[in-house]
């Protein structure tokens, strides 16, 4: 009995078993792609048991014909670095303009409206900046990956500066202060004391940016269209031609790509996690 | 509508302008191995095995001129923003539709009009193209390569099995399908859920109901849709009672997937739909037939279009080199690598051996009785498909026909203008 | 001094709003040049003066497309702002198991649409009908919207839960120990201790989610393409499909910055709204 007690206190049951069941939602579709990447064209049927039983061969085959397909590795490649090299100038550059904007914008009248300006970028459709992007970017001969990285941490810009901004307030300008009277200037005391703090939204904004642009379709094509450089949604369409789609092989590649950024989240949710400010605003 | 007039002259001065920014860009060139190099990029995505090999065999026989044949995925979205960036392809692969009108139109495509190779090609999809140009435009811009064909894919096997013979009139087709329901098989399995394939049906019953150059003439200002889509409206209306249950919630894909499993016995689609069927049933016995939409057997017309022709750009600076990689790929041989790979209709003269899903059309395609889609005509943001599908559901035809010809001039308001201001010079 | 800290804030800024105006600015004002046009998106154009804003007010297609997208962000910003928060406040609590579960209810947010769209689609084809009897809501022109909201939820649930929970993070252990001592607990806990200290996050996410579902489009294309009888086209569909897939890139362009100074307009009263309920509390 005591020890059961013990168990109770630790652990709120109900909401455990609640989320638990909760589960079937994205377990229910996770199944369905894992069952249609091993299946074959010729077990697809219109019927429930039809999709919803499991392939005849447990067989990698769809994987491997993917994998050849899409040129997986080369493909995971240029994918990855355009996600790495977005991600930390995104964190870099977003949490400096977010502190500046932050730290001012109440006080300053060209802080406040740089502000709004930022933000409200992000209510611009992309359909309306891409014809224009692309001759723009042609014209800077940057129709490649830079163009690519460079429009990234523009989109991702407003929202990013308004999250770190918005986290801002929960760090005391008091923190600031004494680092300045330690005589650290503004720089420092950014990237000393408020960059350090701010690893709770670095981790929620690398998530953010690292999912748009590993999924991201649009922007690498329109921008690097006949470049020859594939990344892995672009390759992806392959299996999408007018008159047919191949599921099978799309959903096993699909499953191919969403490992690596899966891995990347469960790292990133530690520190969201973890890496509170608590012992901070105190 | 005086600022958006434009003459004839102004229009003309507009394509030169857009040809000579697009020579200044230039495009191609030498490589340094002295050869010409010349880029094709085609939107037949499906076709890229067929195209890597027919580009490695042309560079084995050709010293002088090196061709890289490219067929990126979405196409569509990588020419137009090449375009934007006015870095052309030697020669784009291309379908004969409005895409093609409007690039014609933008003065990106060159006269091929000097190319022997134009004289092995059917006059009849050489006309197809023609008319393709919103106005009368001097020249030969793109040169045919295959044709797709659209009717009713059918079971070949069941029809064999039940004693079913081939429809030639409406009559006998709307008995078929009655017939095959009372033999307890779903006549059609529609997918109109994708409303693309509300158009397939659409196509191949309005060229044999009505004009073929019915947009023209609604261009021209002498008719107008109500008058001669009624008909068509309302016989693939008259489909829907042989359908399943509720087709607006099945797409393309169911089905293909049910036609291959023999629910049912026929699928209104075109010839491009055989691979994506066989991909669930590799063995199926699939034949075609021209949908009879008349009572006259003989007034049967069917419908194939230009699925792919290769035009050369304006801006491609060895139309010579062009011309000859073109010449290989119309060529005998390759071009029946090409037909019975993709279960298509080649646009040249010659004895080809057709795929068999095609016996059903074959004196038709010999004959050349045959129409273009008309949904070639059609701005793709009218969405004349969602139109269809619109109407499909509430069944009113009146409604329908009203709002195509009134979304039709709203759509078309640049054309139309163009087409009139066209006939008041020339008249 | 003071000064001196003034100008690093001005250096650290000003370079970044440069990039921001060559990247987004500039491009924009390009889009608003071509609204005054009748470009196709190629080859030439004329100017057409305001005909496209003329055209605009009188197009039902484009006026439908509006109601739509308003009818879809209303209802899917609430449905998932308020699952989000009771799934970040389970997630948040003690909990076995409690990392395995983030992880697992975090993984609709990197599915790519083309599954999503896929799978959701044979589920409200099939699985749905059968079970309850029904046709499928996606063939109904009325009730094809409630499953594109089920998708939006399903999808963005995950992020927002994120977000809220780095929010429950920021509230202090000792706030709860307070707050318990003068018998705060439960719903009068959330009410009245949590809900205020998250109040910023709850700002942001109420207004991401407008701002995202006013702007639907991935959810769209994988499940209904505009249909059944165009039913489901939102704004940002129509523009796409019509100004870069057609040939209506001046007429969108117009739509365009309609749309943008629309929803830049609802954020801005949103997050004034918002804020000002943030001082209250």
């Amino acid at each position: 009995m005591p020890e059961n007690v013990k168990v109770k206190e630790r652990y709120n049951w109900p909401v455990t078993i609640l989320l638990i069941l909760g589960l079937i939602t994205v377990a229910f579709p996770l199944y369905m792609t894992i069952v249609i990447a091993f299946k074959q064209p010729s077990e697809m049927t219109n019927s429930i048991q039809g999709i919803l039983s499991l392939p005849a061969h447990w067989s990698l085959e769809n994987f491997r014909e993917a994998m050849e397909v899409t040129d997986f590795w080369h493909s995971l490649g240029n994918s990855f670095l355009i996600t790495a090299i977005t991600m930390v100038l995104t964190i870099l550059i977003h949490s400096v303009a977010g502190y500046a904007v932050g730290r001012n914008r109440d006080k300053s009248k060209f802080f406040g409206l740089a502000y709004y300006y930022i933000t409200s970028g992000m209510f611009v459709p992309f359909a309306i900046l891409m014809m224009p992007l692309v001759k723009q970017t042609a014209q800077m001969h940057i129709d490649n990956l830079v163009g690519v990285i460079l429009c990234y941490l523009v989109f991702y810009m407003p929202m990013n500066v308004m999250l770190y901004s918005g986290y801002l307030k929960n760090i005391p300008v008091a923190l600031e202060e004494a680092a300045r009277v330690d005589g650290a200037s503004t720089w420092t005391t950014f990237w000393q004391v408020i960059f350090p703090l701010m690893k709770p939204m670095h981790a929620t904004v690398a998530v953010l940016t690292a999912l748009g642009t590993w999924n991201d379709v649009m922007t690498p094509l329109v921008i690097m269209s006949g470049g020859g450089m594939n990344t892995l949604p672009l390759a992806q369409l392959t299996f999408q031609t007018q008159f047919g789609t191949n599921y099978n092989l799309a959903f096993a590649s699909y499953l191919l790509a969403l490992l690596p950024i899966l891995i990347f989240y469960l790292f990133a949710q530690k520190q969201i996690i973890n890496g509170v400010v608590n012992g901070a605003v105190k | 509508m005086s600022d958006n007039t434009i003459t004839r002259r102004g229009f003309l001065g507009l394509v030169g302008a857009a040809g000579a920014t697009a020579v200044l860009a230039g495009c191609g060139g030498s490589s340094d191995s002295g050869k010409t190099e010349i880029e094709v990029v085609t939107y037949k995505q499906e076709a890229v095995k067929t195209f890597e090999r027919l580009q490695d065999l042309f560079n084995e026989t050709h010293d002088d001129i090196h061709v890289t044949i490219t067929c990126p995925n979405d196409a569509t979205t990588v020419l137009r923003t090449r375009f934007i960036r006015e870095d052309y392809p030697d020669i784009v692969g291309i379908g004969g539709d409005v895409t093609f009108s409007n690039f014609v139109d933008a003065g990106i495509l060159a006269d091929v009009s000097d190319f022997d190779g134009i004289s092995q090609v059917k006059q009849s999809y050489l006309d197809t193209l023609d008319k393709l140009e919103f106005v009368p435009t001097e020249g030969i811009y793109g040169v045919p390569h295959s044709a797709n064909a659209a009717g009713v894919l059918y079971n070949r096997a069941m029809f064999r099995e039940h004693g079913w013979d081939i429809p030639t009139t409406w009559s006998e087709f709307t008995a078929l399908c009655e017939t095959v329901k009372a033999a307890g098989i779903l006549p059609l399995y529609l997918g109109f859920k994708d409303t693309w394939t509300t158009l397939a049906p659409w196509n191949a019953l309005a060229i044999e109901l009505a004009p073929s150059d019915v947009c023209q003439q609604v261009n021209a200002g002498t008719t107008t849709f109500a008058e001669h889509y009624r008909e068509v409206a309302e016989k693939e209306y008259a489909l829907l009672q042989y359908a399943e249950d509720g087709p607006f919630a099945y797409g393309y894909n169911d089905a293909c997937t049910a036609f291959a499993n023999g629910e049912s016995a026929m699928y209104t689609i075109g010839s491009y739909a055989v691979p994506q069927i066989r991909s669930v049933n590799p063995d199926m016995d699939i034949d075609s037939f021209v949908m009879p939409a008349v009572e006259n057997a003989d007034d049967r017309i069917l419908n194939s279009g230009v699925d792919l022709q290769f035009c050369v750009t304006a801006a491609c600076p060895h139309k010579e080199a062009a011309y000859e990689v073109i010449r290989f790929l119309i060529e005998h041989d390759s071009m029946q690598a090409y037909v019975s790979d993709q279960n298509a209709v080649p646009c040249v003269e010659g004895d080809f051996e057709l795929p068999d899903v095609l016996d059903g059309m074959r004196e038709f395609i010999d004959e050349g009785r045959t129409a273009d889609f008309q949904d070639h005509y059609y701005p793709s943001e009218m969405a004349v498909d969602a139109q269809i599908q619109t109407f499909l559901i509430d069944g009113d035809v009146d409604k329908f026909l009203a709002k195509f010809d009134s979304d039709w001039t709203r759509y078309n308001r640049d054309i139309i203008a163009k087409v009139q201001d066209y006939y008041a010079t020339q008249g | 001094m003071g000064n001196n800290r003034q100008r690093t804030y001005y250096l650290m800024l000003i370079p970044i709003l440069v990039l921001f105006f060559c990247f987004n600015t500039l491009p924009l004002l390009r889009g608003f040049f071509y609204s005054f046009t009748n470009f196709r998106g190629f080859g030439g154009y004329d100017m057409v003066g305001l005909r496209n804003y003329i055209d605009l007010f009188q197009d039902a297609r484009v006026g439908n497309s509006y109601l739509f997208t308003f009818k879809l962000a209303l209802v899917s910003t609430l449905a998932v702002n308020v699952i989000s928060l009771a799934m970040a406040l389970a997630l948040n609590s003690k909990i076995k198991f409690k990392s395995a579960l983030r992880g697992m209810y975090f993984i609709p947010n990197i599915l790519g649409s083309l599954v999503v769209g896929y799978i959701f689609n044979y589920f409200f084809t099939y699985i749905v009908p059968f079970l309850t009897n029904t046709t499928s809501i996606l063939a109904d022109a009325k009730w094809a919207w409630v499953a594109i909201v089920v998708v939006c939820a399903w999808q963005s649930i995950a992020m927002n839960t994120i977000i809220y929970i780095s929010g429950l993070q920021t509230v202090p252990e000792d706030v709860y120990e307070a707050g318990s001592l003068d018998g705060a607990t439960g719903w009068n806990q959330f009410r009245y201790l949590t809900f205020p200290l998250i109040m910023p996050f709850f700002t942001i996410n109420m207004v991401l989610c407008m701002k995202n579902f006013m702007m639907v489009f991935d959810q769209i294309m994988a499940l209904t393409s505009g249909g059944p009888a165009q039913s489901t086209e939102s704004i940002s569909f129509l523009i796409y499909s019509n100004g870069m897939a057609g040939g209506q890139f001046g007429f969108q362009s117009a739509n365009a910055v309609v749309f943008f100074i629309l929803i830049v307009t609802i954020s801005v009263l949103q997050t004034r709204f918002l804020n000002s309920r943030e001082e209250q509390l």
